[in-house]
């Protein structure tokens, strides 16, 4: 079986700070969370390569994309690194992979006790729904995987990212690293545990890869945007297909989730341009 | 008759430096802006001698707010500010009679045209709409024409106005200056452009009924070469867009509106990949 692995970096163990994350203006507490951030990915692929899995394709899916540490990888997988890819977090997917785990995710944009919520850009999409379900990023790149008809395996994170997740998609596997206390603290278990439950929880998952059905969302999907403003409503409604369906929110209809995806990312880009000056 | 008046900066007479041109220049643009507001005054003055009533004004350059009030009749309406949905065409529909465009400029790639570009300069290396060449003018005389509006009158350098007089043959053109290169211009003065602009402007008006709508035939299909790779990777992403080039992106609709906005969509999402990845 072929893994496909997204991974984000907020869901890390110990991680409760943008600091912590910030990979664009040197953060000294940067570096040490890359290092627990490609340890969390390594302990997966250990984890499924122990139940059997062969080849594993990584798409570093946080931030500016080039954050793994690539010395601290095993020598025969493949990476996706770097930024702006049309399929952002779900860049590469395809019918090929048996499963896809997501490592190091977060709770969905204005979810309570998730460190560090939010879906892309908080500081455009205030809420996304697809077909009226809430999504996170976690819904949002499952239904790519499910467009493929490849099931999401295995999740990592803080309680509420793995629970919501499960809520979606039950025959999900969950290693739950850290609880959240607010938005910026959280009850964690040490770096070197969570790498230990996720090469467990990886294999787990990997073993009962049967049980797991692809997330699919069901044409003619309809995806509504609440923006955090109204100018950036204003841009997005722009996009051909897009309709303004109020002052802060727009909605758009697709029968091929790809599109709809694209079209999702095309729009929370679209809706930081908003943020310039005028 | 009302009268809609699409005002751009570049094409004003003298203008030939961007910094004249640029907002946030507190020694050159205050003295352009000036010239801007009066050519507008002028043509304004012009068409209501040949009997046109209610005028608006869209202010269609930069930010979209260099217009002098103080400059203006009291009795027009002005568009002011930046990012309308139609961007150099918002507020027009079946209401006018007909569409002046001063102050306009050559397109992106044209030699001898002053400060020559279309809309982004930055993303845009040129746009082709049902596969003729398209300079701002042209894009925004097809949007006046979806509303059954013909251009009667284009001001700007002598590249601009032989331009639109190729594919709008009855308009009014009124050359302030020839370009000699893209940032010098062999000019008229302030005042003379001023005098030619109104008696061409009232000459337009009286000679409207023999202009025609300028429209784009259906399917539209519109073609953008983008300046930069990048900017085609994010504009691709739009529904309806086609990457068919490294560089070139193809948008196509029956209704020219659809079009225009995307092409808005297109240079404003293009825009955004100048910043560091």
């Amino acid at each position: 079986m072929n893994i496909y692995i997204s991974c984000d970096m907020e869901g890390t163990a110990g991680v409760c700070s943008w600091q912590q994350v910030d990979a664009r203006t040197p953060s000294p507490e940067y570096p040490m969370y890359q290092r627990y951030m490609t340890a969390e990915v390594l302990a997966a692929i250990d984890g499924a390569r122990n139940a059997g899995a062969e080849h594993v394709f990584i798409n570093d899916s946080h931030g500016p994309m080039r954050n793994l540490l690539l010395d601290d990888l095993p020598a025969d997988v493949r990476i996706l690194f770097g930024n702006r890819k049309p399929l952002s977090m779900t860049q590469g997917l395809d019918a090929n992979f048996g499963g896809v785990f997501f490592t190091g995710y977060h709770g969905g944009i204005g979810d309570a006790d998730a460190t560090l919520s939010h879906t892309y850009t908080p500081s455009v999409v205030y809420a996304v729904r697809i077909n009226g379900m809430r999504c996170s990023e976690a819904t949002l790149n499952a239904g790519i995987a499910g467009y493929y008809g490849v099931p999401v395996l295995l999740i990592t994170g803080d309680r509420v990212t793995v629970e919501s997740a499960k809520e979606q998609m039950p025959w999900i596997t969950g290693a739950v690293v850290k609880e959240s206390i607010g938005h910026y603290s959280v009850d964690s278990i040490s770096p070197r545990a969570a790498q230990e439950l996720i090469r467990e929880k990886a294999a787990e998952a990997v073993r009962n890869a049967s049980h797991a059905r692809p997330f699919v969302f069901e044409p003619p999907i309809t995806m509504e945007i609440d923006l955090a403003r109204v100018e950036q409503a204003d841009l997005i409604e722009l996009i051909p297909g897009f309709k303004r369906t109020g002052a802060r929110q727009v909605r758009l209809r697709h029968d091929e989730y790809p599109v709809v995806f694209k079209a999702f990312v095309a729009a929370f880009r679209m809706g930081a341009l908003a943020d310039l000056p005028s | 008759m009302k009268l809609y008046i699409s005002c751009d900066m570049e094409g004003t007479a003298a203008v030939c430096s961007w910094m004249q041109c640029d907002p946030s220049n507190t020694r050159e643009y205050p003295v352009y802006r000036r010239y801007m507001s009066q050519e507008v005054r002028a043509a304004i003055d012009g068409a209501r001698s040949a009997g046109v009533t209610g005028v608006l004004v869209n202010d269609s350059h930069w930010d979209m707010r260099n217009l002098l009030w103080d400059e203006l009749p009291a009795d027009v309406r002005v568009i002011s500010g930046s990012r309308k949905p139609f961007s150099m065409t918002q507020g027009l529909d079946r209401d006018y009679a007909g569409a002046f465009f001063t102050g306009y400029h050559a397109k992106v790639g044209d030699a001898d045209g002053v400060l020559a570009h279309t809309y982004t300069a930055d993303v845009l290396y040129n746009v082709r709409i049902n596969g003729t060449a398209c300079s701002e003018a042209l894009l925004n005389a097809a949007m006046a024409g979806y509303y059954g509006i013909p251009l009667l009158l284009v001001s700007g350098d002598r590249v601009v106005v032989e331009h639109v007089k190729e594919f709008i043959p009855q308009v009014t053109g009124v050359v302030v200056k020839d370009g000699i290169g893209h940032y010098s211009a062999a000019s008229m003065t302030p005042r003379a452009a001023q005098d030619l602009l109104r008696d061409a402007a009232a000459r337009a008006i009286r000679e409207a009924a023999a202009s025609k709508p300028f429209t784009f035939d259906s399917p539209v299909v519109m073609e953008l070469d983008t300046a930069r790779v990048e900017q085609a990777d994010f504009i691709e992403l739009m529904p309806g867009f086609e990457r068919t080039g490294g560089r070139t992106v193809r948008f196509a609709d029956d209704d020219y509106l659809t079009v225009f906005r995307a092409f808005v969509a297109a240079f404003r999402l293009g825009g955004a990949a100048t910043a560091p990845a």
